[in-house]
């Protein structure tokens, strides 16, 4: 009972001798002009992508009606895009990095790599990098908890007031639990003032809304966040703990403070991006899918050869009318190859009849071949790249991740959906689309339709093709993504606790 | 007022964040030399392959001047600079070439055959649609400045009044008839003199390993500006020595100054540029992409209701040229004048939203420097500007070239445009104009001393500011 009483005093202490300082309150005040100002940015931006957004499916959509007339010019028509998420002006993440519109065909298994990006207004503009929430808290809340924490104890046993509080019947665990708790407090009031003013902004904008899962995940924002600086004020306490002087302890907390939120994150990533050179597959990929697609070929050619018509020419001696193409596509960067062939005949002289048959079989014998050889070649090309970019950037994240910082903003990139794997999420859903579409063709027969190379009765009628729908995966799915970095921010948080209570509980005061 | 810099500069090499200092410094220079090695070299030879292919194509079409009018002068490159290493952060968002090229469009009839003539195009900047990496700055020496010597500066400074204050030792100086102007300007000597220790050890390691990796060949003109980016930096230092020196004096307890200048500085060299800049691009609303796309509509309905008689028009190699040639000659160097003026038009537009929101971002120093470092480093936006520049200059060139070269040919009609009323003799290679990105270092110097000025403005009235405090604090 005592001592609950004893508790709740040293905290109500701590609290006010916490709460009263100026450097609360210019901390405090830094935040939310800082959190206004940049929400009020973001907003815009996020404004301004959703019409860039808006304008691209409809042009898109438009775009693939007026080009694709018979089926097989399909190919390359249709183009889908990722919205905006309105979580990244939490944490910007890649969402508006990486490519937002993405062409789907059964000539090519869509990957990150394939992706374009559908207009932004000025490009320059990328030459401010932007200041998201998470970065804010990450810069600015950090130095705050340290603040509060390096004279916690040293300027207490300065200034005598420990020895004082000590001579009360007053243990010295309860002390310590007493300036953690009330520090977290008022720790905690910034970045809650700040999610508010967030969300009275979001609601004065009328254009961000939020579902229950968004909910779901600024809540998990919130709490990383207070892992997070958690972290940085068990730091600070451990290093009042050990020093004896406040001057010392603040001067290592800021040099602690700088080199972990602001130096090391991008000198770690720097040195690697310069630094290592991956030994390349790409190379030996090229070479594979060049072979897939020349035993396809082969395949077309022998096809050509056995039938009844005679010659190996594709357009069966046809008389041209309309367009014909037969293009590859190569780039040994990105690995992206492909073959593609498409009709548009506009006539049929009536004593061409009889080769439409041959036409007829002849798509229906390469167009699924041609399916299956896209994706041996998706294969490959995925295993390749992914050794060289993704292994990188992982290598990269890894090296990051010594820095609490870099943890916490990863895992709050996960919570936002803006990190790699949350916009892999939309490239799978092109996949899953892709498939949608050949099981339509197959569906409609439409590889030996006469309607896959001409429109002399016709053109296609695309009404019923199934639309693209993209929704951010659900929040459950992601989680795997950032439990690590969580339960290692929880693990430090632990292991600093520990670390500063057994030396506080051994030290003379 | 030696003895007592003496003193203090005792007092700072002996301190743990001179060791920190020392430490932070050396590490960035080395990892920046370490990743830039060997840049310059690939980096020109990259360019040196790009413009020769881009030459051969104006050679191959050089075989006929009809050839030269359609496909235009090829894409034109900027020309990568020496000293990138000092300030490469924006390079990734700003293209690195213009293109003078035809666009592929061909009208065909059975009366007529035509292709668009080239015009000037400007790509956007590129930055790879599929990097992963997280964020990250370049590590240049414009971060090195910006971020690690201001800091460094802070950390020196915000406790040279108010410890001294709270040992007692500041009134203990005073009473031996020392002013206080003395005592201030000695810290202040003494904390730039420990910064520039170890800054310029670093530099000098940072730029030896770059020389001696061969990555860099050294002329006058480097080294002076080199020099001058040093010169820079320390007014930049000073700035930040300055407000240090300010908030010392004014707050009693060293944790307080700290606190303050701390906070003043993630908000003033971190935040804020971002922040401001953001922000400030709004007041200057760009063409968007939906106007360019609506823009271009308009041109061509325009020119299918100017022109519509047009297509009942043949062209022919009739001597002088005919009224029909004429009108189709009209038409496509209209066309391909207007189509460019609209690209230049929304450039435009877009570099000056970037100017107006640069112009404000200079509120902070640390916009400033950068800006002064790119500059002299030969990087970053206004060498983007000034290529740009050229590059219209070179276009213009260009064109007269053309018309010249027709006008010289007694068998051409004098319609350039289509086929029929355009020479179509060969045009000796050496003749045609060729691009050559020149950077001018006397544009640069200027650029950067408008910002030096501006650093030294910050820097006279923070210490001017420093003074006034120090002499009406009660010790």
């Amino acid at each position: 009972m005592r001592d609950n009483v004893m508790f709740l005093t040293l905290i109500r202490r701590e609290l006010l001798a916490n709460l009263m300082t100026f450097r609360f309150l210019v901390a405090m005040i830094v935040t939310l002009l800082l959190v206004v100002a940049n929400t009020v940015v973001l907003i815009a931006d996020y404004e301004r992508r959703l019409i860039n957004y808006d304008t691209a499916v409809k042009q898109h959509h438009q775009k693939f009606l007026k080009r694709a007339r018979t089926y097989s010019e399909m190919e390359g028509a249709i183009l889908v895009d990722r919205p905006p998420n309105p979580l990244s002006i939490f944490n910007a993440g890649l969402d508006r990095r990486l490519g937002n519109s993405i062409t789907v065909s059964h000539t090519c298994v869509p990957t990150l790599w394939d992706t374009k990006s559908h207009s932004a207004d000025n490009p320059f503009l990328n030459l401010f990098s932007s200041v998201d929430l998470v970065l804010i808290f990450q810069v600015i809340l950090s130095l705050l908890a340290l603040l509060f924490a390096h004279d916690a104890i040293a300027g207490e046993r300065e200034a005598g007031t420990l020895r004082l509080t000590m001579a009360n019947p007053v243990s010295r665990p309860i002390i310590l639990l007493a300036k953690y708790i009330s520090a977290m407090v008022c720790l905690i009031l910034p970045v809650i003032m700040s999610l508010l003013l967030v969300l009275i902004l979001f609601s004065i904008s009328g254009s961000i809304l939020l579902n229950g899962d968004d909910w779901l995940r600024i809540g998990g924002l919130l709490l990383t966040s207070i892992i997070y600086l958690s972290v940085f004020y068990l730091i600070g306490l451990l290093i009042s703990v050990i020093t004896r002087r406040t001057a010392t302890a603040l001067t290592l907390s800021m040099v602690i403070w700088s080199t972990l939120v602001l130096i090391y994150p991008s000198l770690s990533v720097f040195a690697v991006n310069r630094l290592w050179q991956p030994p390349s597959q790409l190379e030996a990929a090229y070479r594979e899918i060049e072979q897939i697609w020349e035993a396809f070929e082969r395949e077309q050619t022998d096809f050509l050869r056995n039938d009844s018509v005679e010659g190996e020419n594709p357009n069966f001696n046809v008389p041209p009318s309309g367009s014909y193409g037969a293009y590859q596509i190569s780039d040994p960067i990105t690995l992206k190859y492909f073959k593609v062939e498409k009709r548009h005949w506009t006539r049929i002289k009536p004593d061409s009849e009889p080769q439409i048959p041959h036409v007829k079989a002849y798509f229906q014998f390469s167009e699924p071949r041609r399916i299956r050889a896209a994706e041996r070649t998706g294969q490959v090309r995925q295993k390749a790249l992914d050794h060289v970019y993704v292994r990188k950037a992982n290598m990269a994240k890894n090296l990051m991740r010594l820095s609490p910082a870099a943890m916490y903003d990863f895992a709050t990139e996960v919570w936002a959906g803006t990190d790699f794997h949350g916009i892999k999420g939309f490239i799978t859903t092109t996949q899953q689309y892709r498939q949608t579409i050949i099981d339509y063709f197959y569906d409609k027969e439409a590889f030996s339709a006469r309607k896959w190379f001409s429109i002399d009765q016709g053109k296609v009628d695309w009404s019923d093709l199934p639309q693209f729908s993209y929704h951010r995966r659900e929040i459950w799915t992601g989680m795997q993504h950032a439990s690590g970095d969580i339960a290692c921010l929880l693990l430090i948080n632990i292991v600093l606790f520990m670390t500063t209570f057994l030396i506080f509980v051994r030290q003379e005061v | 007022m030696w003895h007592i810099t003496k003193r203090e500069l005792y007092d700072h090499l002996n301190s743990l964040r001179f060791a920190f200092t020392t430490v932070l410094l050396i590490a960035l220079m080395i990892v920046n030399a370490i990743g830039y090695f060997g840049e310059y070299t690939a980096q020109s030879t990259a360019y040196q392959q790009k413009v020769s292919a881009s030459l051969d194509k104006v050679r191959s079409n050089a075989d006929s001047l009809y050839n030269l009018l359609i496909e235009g002068p090829g894409t034109l490159y900027k020309k990568p600079c020496t000293l990138s290493f000092c300030a490469n952060s924006g390079e990734t968002f700003i293209p690195e070439s213009a293109d003078g090229i035809g666009e592929g469009v061909f009208m065909t009839s059975s009366r007529f055959s035509i292709s668009t003539t080239w015009r000037m195009k400007y790509p956007q900047s590129n930055p790879s649609l599929w990097d992963i990496t997280p964020d990250y700055t370049n590590v240049d020496w414009g971060d090195i400045v910006s971020v690690a010597l201001s800091l460094v500066a802070i950390l020196f400074t915000f406790d040279a009044i108010s410890s001294e204050q709270e040992r007692g030792t500041l009134r203990l100086t005073l009473s031996n008839s020392i002013s206080r102007g003395t005592v201030l300007v000695s810290e202040f000597l003494a904390a730039l003199i420990t910064i520039s220790i170890p800054f310029l050890i670093a530099a000098l390691i940072n730029l030896f390993l770059l020389y001696t990796s061969g990555s860099i060949s050294f002329g006058l003109s480097e080294w002076g500006r080199l020099g001058v980016i040093i010169l820079i930096a320390f007014v930049y230092v000073s700035i930040f020595l300055g407000l240090g020196l300010l908030i010392s004096s004014r707050v009693n307890s060293s944790s307080i100054s700290l606190t303050i200048l701390l906070l003043v500085w993630v908000v003033w060299v971190v935040l804020l540029p971002s922040t401001i800049g953001a922000l400030t691009s709004g007041l200057q609303p760009t063409m968007t992409h939906n106007e360019l796309a609506a823009r271009q509509q308009s041109l061509a309905s325009r020119f299918f209701e100017q022109y519509d008689e047009l297509w009942r028009k043949t062209p022919s190699r009739e001597i002088p040229a005919t009224e029909e040639t004429l009108l189709w000659s009209k038409y496509l160097t209209e066309d391909a004048r207007d189509n460019q003026r609209l690209n230049e038009e929304h450039l435009g537009a877009q570099i000056a939203q970037i100017q107006l929101a640069r112009s404000i971002t200079r509120i902070s120093p640390a916009s400033s420097v950068r800006y002064a470092i790119e500059s002299l480093a030969g990087t970053g936006f206004t060498r983007h500007v000034q290529f740009l520049k050229q590059v219209r200059r070179y276009a213009g060139e260009f064109r007269t070239f053309l018309i010249e070269m027709d006008r010289a040919d007694p068998e051409s009609p004098h319609a350039l445009g289509p086929k029929e009323g355009t020479s179509q003799k060969p045009v000796p290679f050496e003749s045609i104009p060729k691009f050559e990105d020149r950077i001018s270092f006397s544009g640069a110097y200027t650029a950067a001393a408008t910002d030096l000025l501006l650093l030294l403005l910050f820097f006279v009235v923070l210490f001017a500011g420093t003074f006034l405090s120090f002499l009406h604090v009660d010790i």
